[in-house]
């Protein structure tokens, strides 16, 4: 099938997409967008997580026929050229960075935590990012960061 | 001068990784390239009686599937390759999770679902998965490595126990655990011609690149291995492991680029794990609390074809200041995958010494941590240094300060606040970290920007901002006129980022680098009549921000810019410089909280404080602090692989029911450093220290559980079933 | 994953009939369970008929005062939602301790109800398993059981349901609406205490449902003691992992005694387990400790835990206790 589906704001189009692959798969290996990153392809861990039609979503669960004519927005989307977001930003400045293969996803779920709650507790921000998995850095850089971007904001 | 190294300084590579722009292993975009998947054994022993590849060589997009008999014969390479066999060389199954076929295809999606067609039929035989059922004794196994023995005798320690005051006798488990670490394994091999170029998440370019060159009898200059950014390890990439080998292989018969990224299924049976453990520890004490006896006999498993273990005793050993020990670290052939290192292995022993020592100061009624002050060495058995562990005592006052130790009352099952049982527990921090002979070449080029090479790699620890750091430092340049290329072979050798030996191994030899650079460009300065400093002595001539000024008199100034484009061509230098290995220190105290009821456990607060010689960034260490007790928090209270006893076949291969901590588990932490140089490091006085943080914190968690309750759990993971 | 077709539903008569026609096809909603089936083989469905898109996204008023939820209203919507998060707390607090953010942003209340056991045996399609191919043999029973029933289980069959939200309908005493090819036009409703069923001798059978029928809504009950109910999960650690036990109830104090209860259990059975021991031994006794602990363990009296998982009953005990004591004002929370 030929899938259509806006990617930061931008009209894609992949042609002989097979509809049960991942659109994580479809980012990855189609679009050139490897930001996404794949580490469990269950839905367990949160790696994958990008948003679509304006929630955050697990990529790796997400058939590609099911993407078709929607909005993604991917972490390589959320800086605006070379000015990076706030929740960017705040995860380089806090140390909430360390091997990084989980942080695109943090990325996004902080992004969208923001959006909903801009000053959220501190049980919110940990409840709101337990489904992403993060085996480097104990969170608490994380929680940091979250807190930053909500006091830059 | 402003110096960079000790100042937290952010990551160099954070950009990057916030936006998405950092290329990890997998990727890359290679034309061409195939899709591999790997077909395992379905049983844990026995025989490979038939392979049918037919329907899954019916699918779409499947170019073929290789098996044991297409392979030729690959030679079993020694260190860090830590099994006996490589897979798909003959029939024989030695684990469930095996490879016995390996499948290429288009797609990633058509290489999954053929490996789904592969039939294949075995002999089984009946396999043993648990310490407790092996039909065997217990035996005394070579061991991995020469510098790890699995005995250790000082003194006549069964004599001393037998005479002591004070004698203690308790086992104590751990189970299988999973490093899952968040990027799994991936292999992408592209050959061209007789040369092999590796794109791989490995914790060891250098190590996988001897490893492959000897399986596949090619000179090491013919093979490549590119691990430009890793998605943690944690073990899980420090030793090559067989699916790399085979991508290799199975790249070359199929003349196309093959790319393999493990599932995280096959995660569980690929790339080692914890041992299973069962540490018997007896301690001999005067009444005061002076240890005079420490013998621990522990157990972990091997397998039928190897006697490798991994989880070395070392802190009995090596940590406190008894005359009379005996350390034994025996094996029990089971059939699993082989183990591994994990992080932190010294974890696994140090769990039981540590909760031995909180259960033999209730005997003799004093401070925990008293007793540990009065048991401390004063030398490094490892290197006679007498620096090593000589800030231990301020480790525990600062962290116990932080924490308000001082209004702990001792008696256990004291404190409430509401139907919640509060209790406070404490252990010492350590564990021992390797120097590898690493070299760096530093170019300073005509535009004076300074680039570092060096094939070590960054795990995640913050390797390209300690280093770039240091060598910006040394040179004089701000940091962003550095910048640190590593995890490639095609730069020079360099240390695995495993055993802590990062820091301690390549620190060294980028300082030197760095200096001997500084200083060639110092001399063309002041021996080229166009620089403003010309004539001045060399050792008269300070460098920074990219600058070079003369000490006194700083308008007469020149810049590595303008003295590299007069001189027309760069600079380069090259150094290694070897360094010993060393342990690093810490005391860690903890608050749980505790609903008997439900037998849920909390932990609340943490206060940890650190020696690990000079901090070269504070906030890089610190990440490394909190991570590591996160993980101490993961073997206290959750992690274990299940491993179904009839079949030895992992049963939650998966996220969901293997459970690492989430943000929700994890209390914030208070940590301090000490901070001091250690004069025997030539690592700009640091030691290696990644791996120390959380090795005392299951103990700390379990003494605080007694603290707060009264029971004793000498089994992690401390489940809410053990404590109902 | 085997090949297969997908087809977007335009509406619920279409896609009945397109699965109903096609013994190999399946609904797919939000694609947390299914399609990490699929990916594990546990599925092979040839046909997948999505019916997210179809007209069943909202929250509804019901005359009498309940609610109807739409079958694909997402799991973070719902426990969003202010009139379920006032008058059916138990509900909002069951969806919040289920899953993560993400996996709650797509999944569905119709696909919430009709997952699968996560029991490891059945997810991997090289062990025996009577749910996924009946007559092999139930590896679970003698193999690794933690996580596993200790109420209504089979010789077959030892696998627990995973819903939270499930647990929290059937103590409401919701009603699940369901079109199939056998209605015509029309609807049937099941109480949610009856949608799934006890393994017995088909453990295969996780519901009553048949092959094309469809979850089109839920309705709740107005129930107004539903306002002071509670939702407590028990689980190996602090958020987003499956339940060891689990425990929702609503209570009515009638002056000094228990007017009417709802209990109900998860992580204990196949099914939402509903206390109607507990229930019985409740009504028109004094909210305190001591009977709550007899209620609970008159609802326990059968269990029948394996080797490995007798832990369950006194944490089903004392959760019931301490969940009851917190909704009567008993202790703090």
């Amino acid at each position: 099938m030929r899938l259509n589906v806006t990617v930061n704001g931008r009209p894609r189009q992949a042609d002989d997409v097979w509809p049960g692959e991942s659109l994580l798969y479809v980012l990855r290996e189609r679009l050139g967008l490897p930001g996404s990153k794949n580490a469990c392809e269950q839905g367990e861990c949160g790696s994958c997580t990008v948003y679509l039609d304006d929630v955050p979503v697990c990529s790796c669960l997400v058939a590609a026929g099911q993407a078709e004519g929607r909005q993604v927005r991917t972490v390589e989307g959320l800086a605006e050229g070379d000015r990076l977001d706030p929740v960017q930003q705040s995860f380089v400045d806090a140390g909430a960075v360390q091997c990084g293969f989980c942080t695109p996803g943090l990325v996004v779920a902080a992004h969208d935590l923001l959006r909903r709650t801009p000053r959220p507790s501190d049980e919110e921000i940990r409840e709101a990012l337990a489904g992403n998995l993060c085996r480097c850095t104990g969170y608490e850089k994380i929680l940091d960061a979250v807190r930053t971007a909500a006091d830059a904001s | 001068m402003t110096r960079l190294v000790g100042r937290g300084v952010p990551r160099v590579d954070g950009r990057a990784k916030v936006t998405g722009a950092a290329r990890y292993a997998a990727d890359n975009e290679i034309a061409g390239v195939l899709h591999g998947f790997l077909v395992m054994s379905t049983i844990a022993r026995g025989e490979v009686r038939e392979i049918d590849p037919s329907a899954a060589l019916a699918h779409p997009g499947v170019v073929a599937v290789y098996t044991h008999a297409d392979m030729r014969t690959l030679t079993v390479p020694g260190f860090p390759y830590n099994r006996t066999f490589i897979p798909m060389q003959d029939t024989r199954v030695h684990y469930s999770g095996q490879p016995v076929a390996y499948v290429v295809a288009e797609t990633l999606e058509q290489a999954q679902e053929a490996a789904n067609l592969v039939r294949v039929r075995y002999r089984a035989e009946p396999p043993v998965a648990r310490l407790a059922d092996a039909p065997d004794e217990p035996f005394l196994p070579e061991g991995f490595r020469a510098d790890q023995p699995t005995e250790t005798v000082r003194g006549d320690a069964a004599t001393a126990l037998e005479q002591a005051e004070v004698r203690l006798e308790r086992t104590y488990g751990s189970p299988m655990q999973h490093h899952n670490p968040i990027e799994p394994h991936t292999t992408t091999a592209v050959w061209d011609g007789e040369t092999v170029t590796l794109h791989e998440s490995t914790q060891g370019v250098v190590f996988t690149r001897n490893v492959v060159s000897a399986v596949f009898g090619l000179p090491p200059a013919d093979v490549r291995v590119v691990s430009q950014y890793l998605g943690g390890g944690f073990g899980a990439k420090g030793p090559v492991y067989p699916h790399t080998l085979l991508t290799v292989e199975v790249a070359r018969l199929a003349r196309r680029p093959v790319k393999l990224v493990l599932s995280r299924a096959q995660m569980y049976t690929s790339n080692g794990h914890r041992s299973e453990f069962r540490n018997h520890v007896r301690l001999g004490a005067t009444r005061r609390g002076t240890l005079t006896a420490v013998i621990g006999t522990s157990t972990a498993q091997v397998t039928r074809t190897d006697e490798r273990t991994f989880n070395t005793n070392d802190s009995a050993v090596n940590l406190y200041a008894c005359p009379n020990i005996h350390v034994r670290q025996l094996g029990v052939r089971l059939d699993l995958p082989t183990s591994g290192y994990m992080r932190s292995p010294e974890t696994t022993a140090h769990f039981g010494l540590e909760t031995a020592m909180d259960e033999l100061s209730y005997e003799i009624g004093i401070d925990p941590v008293q007793l540990r002050m009065r048991n401390l060495r004063p030398t490094d058995p490892q290197n006679g240094r007498h620096t090593a562990s000589r800030h231990l005592p301020a480790c525990y006052r600062m962290a116990a300060n932080a924490f308000g130790w001082k209004w702990r009352n001792p008696l256990p099952g004291t404190t409430r606040d509401g139907d919640e049982y509060i209790g406070w527990g404490m252990a010492t921090e350590t564990h021992s970290h390797n120097a590898i002979r690493s070299t760096v070449a530093l170019t300073i080029g005509l535009d004076g920007r300074a680039t570092l090479r060096t094939a070590t790699q960054d795990i995640g620890t913050g390797t390209y901002t300690v280093l770039t750091q240091v060598a910006a430092d040394e040179l004089g340049m701000p940091l962003g006129q550095v910048t640190t290329l590593l995890g490639d072979t095609a730069f020079p050798d360099a240390s695995l980022s495993a055993g802590s030996s990062t820091v301690p191994s390549v620190v060294g030899p980028v300082a030197d680098a760095a200096q001997g650079a500084r200083d060639r460009v110092i001399a063309l300065a002041t021996t080229d009549p166009r620089s403003p400093l010309h004539g001045v002595p060399a050792e008269d001539v300070d460098t920074e921000g990219g600058r070079l000024f003369a000490r006194g008199d700083r308008h007469r100034s020149d810049s590595y810019r303008d003295v590299l484009t007069r001189h027309g061509r760069p600079v380069e230098t090259r150094s290694h410089v070897e360094n010993t290995r060393g342990h690093s220190f810490g005391a860690v105290f903890v608050e749980v909280r505790v609903q008997p009821r439900l037998g849920t456990v909390r932990v609340s607060r943490v206060a940890a404080a650190y020696d690990l010689g000079r901090v070269l960034n504070h906030r890089t260490a610190r990440g490394q602090v909190i991570g590591g007790v996160t993980w101490g928090i993961g073997f206290a209270l959750m992690e274990h692989t299940a491993v179904d006893p009839n079949t030895a076949r992992v049963v939650n291969p998966n996220l969901s029911t293997y459970l690492v901590p989430v943000s929700a588990d994890t209390p914030s932490v208070d940590v301090a450093f000490v901070d001091q140089p250690d004069s025997g490091s030539n690592a700009l006085g640091a030691r290696g220290f990644g791996e120390t943080p959380g090795t005392g914190v299951p103990a700390a968690i379990g003494n605080a559980i007694y603290h707060a309750t009264g029971r004793r759990i000498r089994d992690v993971p401390f489940t809410q079933d053990k404590l109902l | 994953m085997i090949p297969f077709d997908y087809r977007r539903a335009g509406d619920a008569e279409t896609a009945v009939a397109a699965v109903a026609g096609n013994p190999g096809a399946a609904f797919l909603g939000g694609g947390t369970n299914l399609v990490d089936h699929m990916k594990l083989g546990v599925a092979e469905p040839d046909l997948l008929v999505d019916v997210t898109r179809l007209p069943f996204d909202s929250v509804d008023p019901l005359p009498g005062g309940g609610l109807r939820i739409g079958a694909g209203v997402r799991n973070s919507d719902l426990a969003a939602d202010e009139r379920v998060r006032t008058r059916y707390p138990v509900l909002a607090e069951a969806l919040l301790s289920g899953a993560s953010g993400q996996l709650r942003n797509l999944a569905t209340t119709g696909g919430n109800l009709l997952q699968r056991t996560r029991c490891g045996y059945f997810q991997d399609v090289t062990t025996p398993c009577n749910k996924r191919r009946p007559g092999e043999g139930c590896s679970a029973r003698e193999g690794y059981h933690r996580y596993h029933a200790i109420l209504g289980a089979s010789p077959h069959c030892v696998a627990v349901h995973p819903s939270d939200l499930a647990v929290a309908l059937t103590a409401l005493d919701a009603v699940v609406r369901v079109r199939g090819p056998r209605d015509g036009h029309g609807e049937r409703a099941i109480p949610a205490a009856e949608l799934h069923r006890l393994p017995g001798e088909h453990p295969e059978w996780d519901t009553v449902l048949g092959h094309g029928d469809l979850i089109t809504a839920v309705d709740l009950p107005p129930l107004p003691m539903a306002a002071r109910s509670r939702y407590r999960k028990v689980r190996d650690r602090a958020s987003y992992a499956f339940a060891l036990v689990s425990v929702a109830a609503a209570v009515e104090l009638t002056g000094d005694v228990i007017g009417d209860v709802r209990i109900a259990l998860g992580g204990v059975a196949h099914k939402p387990w509903r206390a109607t021991l507990a229930e019985a031994a409740l009504r028109g006794r004094p909210p305190d400790r001591a009977e709550f602990r007899a209620a609970a363990e008159a609802e326990l009296a059968d269990a029948q835990p394996l080797r490995d998982n007798r832990f369950k009953v006194p944490m089903a005990r004392n959760t019931i206790v301490s969940v009851l004591a917190g909704l009567t004002g008993e202790e703090p929370r």
